[in-house]
C-alpha cells in the first residue's frame, strides 16, 4: 500500500548546513531523503558573497591586489600569482627570473599548507581526531616561514606587478630545507595512522565515484579531477611562471573515488616538496622587481585570460581593460564553483554519512565559491 | 586538438570569418569565435564532441548592449577557445545547460548579476544573491554603496 502511493509521499527534507561542521564554511545543502538515502541534493550558496568582482571595477589595479588573498584564503598565493600574471600580460611587464623562483617556492609552500589543512579537517569530518594534531603541527612550520617573509599567516598579499617586494634570505632557505626534510620524515606516520587504517579505507574506497565523462561535463578540475585519472594540471598542461624548469609528476587516481582523491593530494605534497627543493638549488641571482613599473598603472585596451593551478583546481581570471586605471571587468573563475556543482550527482543514492565523506573529499572553500 | 581543427569545426556553425586564431601570448586564448545567440547550443554540442570542458561563462555590460563570453578548454591539449556572443538589451540566449550541466550555475549567476535571460534554462533563479533580490549588481549603472 505504501509503495503504491509513490516515492514522493515517503520522502522528507533534511538541511545539511548552513552551519554544519563538515561544510567548513557557510554552505547549505537541501537533501531530499528517503529514509537514510539521499534522493536529491540541492546546494544553496551565496552566504559569503562579498562582491569581489564588483569591487574590481571600483578599485585601481593595485588596490585590488589585497582582494586576491581573500577569495580562497587557503591558497592565497596562487590567486596573487594569477592576478599578477593577468595584469603583467596586459601591461607588458616582464618579471625577473629570481622573482618567479620566489613565487614558485612560496606558492608551493602555500599549496602544502592548504593540503595539510584539508587532510586534518577531512579526517575530523570522518571522526578521526589525532591526525589533525599531527598535520597542524607540520603546517605551523610553513605558516612561520611565510609569516617571516610576507608578514601574514593566511591572507597573503605578497606578489607585486613585476615581481615580489622582499627577497628571501639564507634563514628562509635553511628553514625551507629543514621543513622539507621534516615533512618527508612524517609520511610514514601519515600512512600508518590514516592511509592503512581499515576504518578509513572502508569509509573511502569505492565511495563517491566521479567518472571522467561527468567531470568533463561539469568542468571539474584539480585533485578532484585527477583522482578520476585525468592528468590535467595547469602547471604542466599550460605551463606558467618557471614550472617548466622543474622535474615533478602529476599524481592521478584510477577509480575516481574518495580514496583516490585523498591519495592524489597526499602525493601532491611530496611533488611540491620536490619543486621547492629544485627551486632552492637552482635559485638564480638578480633583481626581484621589474624596472620601471609605473605607479599609476593603465594597461592598454584589451582582454586576457590567465589560469593557475591552485590546491583545489584551476583558478582563472578573465580581465578586460578599457585603458583606464581600473579594470573594466574581472571574472574570477574559481575551481570549487564547478567542483561543487557536480556534488548532487555524486551524493545521489548514498547515505548521509557517505555524503559527508564525499563532500569533504572535494576540498571546498566556500567563500571562494561565493566570491 | 590543434587550433585549426577547432576553427574548422566551429566555422561550420558560425561562418568562416567568425572563428579566427589569436595570439596566445597576449590574450591567453588560441581561438576567438564570434557567435549569434541562437548558434550557442550547436556550438556547445560541437565543443563537447571535441572533449572541451566549459571553463567559464560570464558577461560584459557594454552600456548599450551586452556580450556573453564563454571560455572552453581541454584537459588533453592546450587550446583555449573564447566565444563572444554580442547581445542587444532584451534579447535572450538559449541555455547550454542541457549540453554542459556545469553551465547551469554559470548561467544562473549571469542571470542574477546582469539580468540576462537564458531561454530554456530549467531553473533560472538567483544563485548567489538572496532569493528576493531584484537588482543586478554587475551592471555598470548599479551603484555600490561605499
Amino acid at each position: 500500500m505504501m509503495l503504491e502511493k509513490g516515492l514522493e509521499e515517503r520522502t522528507f527534507y533534511l538541511n545539511l548546513g548552513p552551519q554544519h561542521p563538515s561544510t567548513h564554511g557557510v554552505l547549505r545543502i537541501v537533501l531530499e531523503m528517503d529514509g537514510e538515502f539521499i534522493v536529491t541534493a540541492d546546494p544553496v550558496i551565496g552566504y559569503g558573497h562579498r562582491a569581489h568582482e564588483k569591487m574590481a571595477e571600483l578599485r585601481t589595479y593595485q588596490q585590488y591586489l589585497p582582494n586576491m588573498g581573500r577569495v580562497d584564503y587557503l591558497h592565497a598565493l596562487a590567486y596573487n600569482q594569477c592576478y599578477c600574471m593577468a595584469v603583467e600580460k596586459l601591461a607588458g611587464i616582464t618579471v625577473p627570473e629570481r622573482a618567479e623562483f620566489i613565487r614558485v617556492i612560496t606558492s608551493e609552500l602555500n599549496r602544502i599548507s592548504s593540503h595539510l589543512l584539508w587532510f586534518g579537517a577531512y579526517l575530523l569530518d570522518l571522526g578521526a581526531f589525532t591526525p589533525f594534531l599531527y598535520c597542524f603541527d607540520d603546517r605551523e612550520q610553513i605558516l612561520d616561514l611565510l609569516d617571516r617573509l610576507t608578514g601574514s599567516r593566511l591572507t597573503y598579499c605578497f606578489y607585486r606587478f613585476g615581481g615580489v617586494p622582499v627577497d628571501i634570505d639564507d634563514d628562509f632557505i635553511a628553514g625551507c630545507r629543514a621543513f622539507s626534510q621534516r615533512l618527508r620524515s612524517r609520511w610514514d606516520d601519515y600512512d600508518n595512522l590514516v592511509t592503512k587504517n581499515v576504518i578509513f579505507i572502508h569509509r573511502t574506497r569505492d565511495v563517491g565515484i566521479l567518472p571522467p565523462e561527468m567531470a568533463l561535463q561539469y568542468g571539474v578540475t584539480g585533485p578532484t579531477l585527477r583522482g578520476s585519472g585525468i592528468p590535467y594540471d595547469i602547471r604542466k598542461s599550460e605551463p606558467f611562471s618557471v614550472y617548466p624548469l622543474f622535474d615533478f609528476e602529476i599524481p592521478i587516481g584510477e577509480r575516481g573515488d574518495v580514496m583516490d582523491r585523498y591519495l592524489v593530494r597526499l602525493q601532491e605534497m611530496e611533488q611540491s616538496l620536490r619543486i621547492i627543493e629544485q627551486a632552492l638549488d637552482k635559485l638564480p641571482n638578480g633583481p626581484i622587481m621589474a624596472e620601471k613599473v609605473p605607479k599609476r598603472l593603465k594597461p592598454p585596451e584589451g582582454e586576457v585570460y590567465t589560469a593557475v593551478e591552485t590546491a583545489r583546481g584551476e583558478f582563472g581570471i578573465y580581465l578586460v581593460s578599457k585603458g583606464d586605471v581600473k579594470p573594466y571587468r574581472v571574472k574570477l573563475r574559481v575551481p570549487c564553483f564547478s567542483n561543487l556543482s557536480v556534488l548532487p550527482e555524486l551524493i545521489k543514492d548514498t547515505m548521509v554519512a557517505d555524503a559527508v565523506a564525499i563532500l569533504g573529499s572535494i576540498d571546498l572553500v566556500i567563500p571562494e565559491i561565493d566570491r | 586538438m590543434p587550433a585549426h581543427t577547432v576553427i574548422e569545426t566551429v566555422a561550420a556553425i558560425v561562418g568562416p570569418e567568425k572563428a579566427v586564431p589569436v595570439d596566445y601570448a597576449a590574450t591567453g586564448c588560441h581561438v576567438r569565435v564570434e557567435a549569434q545567440p541562437e548558434q550557442m547550443p550547436a556550438l556547445a554540442q560541437a565543443m563537447l564532441a571535441q572533449k572541451f570542458f566549459l571553463e567559464s561563462l560570464t558577461a560584459l555590460d557594454l552600456m548599450e548592449s551586452f556580450e556573453v563570453v564563454y571560455h572552453f578548454a581541454s584537459y588533453f591539449e592546450l587550446c583555449r577557445t573564447v566565444v563572444h556572443v554580442p547581445l542587444p538589451v532584451g534579447v535572450e540566449v538559449p541555455t547550454i545547460s542541457a549540453i554542459y550541466p556545469g553551465a547551469d550555475w554559470f548561467e544562473r549567476e549571469v542571470f542574477e548579476m546582469f539580468g540576462i535571460i537564458f531561454s530554456g534554462h530549467p531553473n533560472l533563479k538567483n544563485l548567489i544573491l538572496p532569493d528576493d533580490a531584484d537588482f543586478h549588481p554587475l551592471l555598470k549603472d548599479f551603484v555600490a554603496s561605499s
